[in-house]
């Protein structure tokens, strides 16, 4: 087994675990940790994609900026005790579980099944295989050049969204009075 | 015993992962009825198919994929900065955070 096969099968089973963890722990502030850490699992997958510049990101904004946005949540909300985690009724659970694990058993036989058509691939590409520099250079002039209407776009998105977010967090909850 | 598949790592491997990543994320939004987990399931999903993205732009050679990747995360952000804030207002207003409570909120 070689140095990148191992890599991989570490990387996964430890973002699965730890991706398995956040919906199984019951107290919300396990759940961030181990969601943290499955950002962490993912943005060393990206590494091995060879996809720097995302890996750094990925670091940044989901395991710095949102796990500390969920954690400074929770310590507001002071949830020592998360009662009634999980759903209630066993045939309606037993039903989500079924239709997951469907969903779950569809996705991956139509990937085995269309591995054949996926046979050109082109890992020796110049573009992404490098030093790492090239795909961030590339990556800059295609975001600034094919596209900027996009980038835009998110510029106006997160001025909406940092409006709202205040608006929302000052208003006193509820449409109507009890 | 065939290990060509544990030795010999391709696109399939990564999308596998990433479609059980996303299911997992699905288990989540279906199973917990506290909001912020819920909100932590879907940051589960969005970074799944972030990695699949990844693994197809580098095993087709196009870095469109990275760009996308790109767009996804501010949306998350963006999604997760909204939905805590719905979750505080919840919060505010009945003192716990279960999705029950979301029901009060129509007008």
């Amino acid at each position: 087994m070689t140095a990148d096969a191992f890599l991989f099968w570490f990387l996964a089973i430890v973002t699965l675990v730890s991706g398995l963890s956040v919906i199984l722990m019951s107290n919300p502030i396990y759940s961030a940790l181990c969601l943290a850490m499955t950002m962490v699992g993912i943005s060393a997958l990206f590494v091995t994609l060879n996809a720097y510049f995302i890996a750094g990101v990925q670091l940044i904004v989901y395991a710095g900026a949102v796990m500390v946005l969920f954690v400074m949540v929770i310590m507001l909300f002071d949830l020592k005790k998360d009662l009634q985690a999980f759903t209630r009724g066993r045939f309606t659970g037993a039903v989500k579980i079924a239709s997951v694990g469907l969903l779950a058993g569809l996705v991956v036989g139509a990937i085995a099944m269309s591995v054949g058509l996926l046979n050109e691939k082109t890992t020796d590409n110049p573009v992404l295989v490098g030093t790492g520099m090239e795909s961030t250079k590339a990556l800059g002039n295609i975001l600034f050049s094919k596209y900027i209407l996009g980038f835009e776009a998110l510029g106006i998105l997160l001025l909406v969204i940092a409006v709202g977010a205040v608006a929302l967090a000052r208003s006193k909850g509820g449409t109507h009075e009890h | 015993m065939n290990t060509e598949i544990f030795s010999n790592i391709g696109l399939t491997h990564y999308l596998v992962l990433a479609a059980l990543l996303f299911v997992t994320g699905m288990a989540g939004v279906l199973l917990r009825r506290n909001v912020i987990v819920l909100l932590m399931s879907i940051e589960l999903m969005l970074n799944s198919v972030n990695l699949t993205f990844v693994a197809f732009s580098k095993f087709l050679g196009i870095l469109d994929g990275h760009i996308m990747v790109f767009f996804v995360m501010t949306i998350a952000a963006a999604e997760a900065a909204v939905g805590l804030a719905l979750a505080v207002s919840i919060f505010k207003r009945f003192n716990e955070v279960n999705i029950r409570f979301f029901e009060h909120l129509k007008g």
